[in-house]
């Protein structure tokens, strides 16, 4: 069924604020969000998960915590899915 | 079979419960391929821990907006794996294998 993720071409949600990373925006806002994506770096190239799961396991939060967390809030409720489905918790 | 530029194509309609890359809006709609790509390997397999994932061919794929939102005089481009797509009927396209060997003209 179609997740929270899934929202191309919708409205209603306004204007996207900024793009991480682009000329005028930081790729990140706070040190914990760049431990975060390196962190999922880290484990991503130790074999513990593929960036399609990483993908799937963020599409896969309650939309409840999904419509509420910032971009790395998710990445950070996934990697914490990952590593205690993976067993290295 | 590698689908050429210009050929129309038709996205699937069906709605996963797995990962997939053919966003909702993308669904059961009609576009003409614009470039075929490299193989990947699905996302759809990956995400699930399939451990031989099919490769498939990524194909970039042009849609007119108008006919995703109703609205809009510009086009929409996705990257899509081959099982996302199937040709469109009655258009220009691949030959069928059935046609037999065809001369240049």
């Amino acid at each position: 069924m179609s997740r929270v993720h899934d929202v191309g071409g919708q409205t209603g949600f306004g204007p996207v604020p900024e793009i991480p990373g682009s000329q005028d925006s930081p790729p990140f806002h706070a040190d914990w969000e760049a431990r975060v994506y390196a962190l999922a770096g880290v484990l991503g190239r130790r074999g513990l998960f593929s960036g399609d799961e990483l993908r799937d396991t963020i599409e896969s939060l309650p939309p409840e915590r999904y419509l509420s967390a910032s971009y790395y809030e998710r990445w950070l409720q996934a990697l914490e899915i990952l590593v205690a489905r993976k067993g290295v918790a | 079979m590698t689908l050429r530029p210009g050929t129309r194509v038709r996205t699937s309609s069906a709605d996963p419960d797995h990962h997939t890359r053919l966003p909702r809006y993308l669904r059961g709609q009609v576009g003409e391929i614009v470039y075929a790509g490299r193989e990947w390997p699905l996302p759809d397999d990956v995400a699930r821990g399939v451990a031989a994932p099919r490769a498939e061919i990524v194909y970039t794929v042009r849609f007119a907006a108008a006919g995703l939102w109703g609205t809009g005089r510009h086009t929409v481009l996705a990257d899509l794996w081959a099982s996302y797509l199937e040709q469109a009927d009655g258009e220009d396209g691949e030959d069928d294998e059935d046609d037999g060997p065809q001369e240049e003209r």
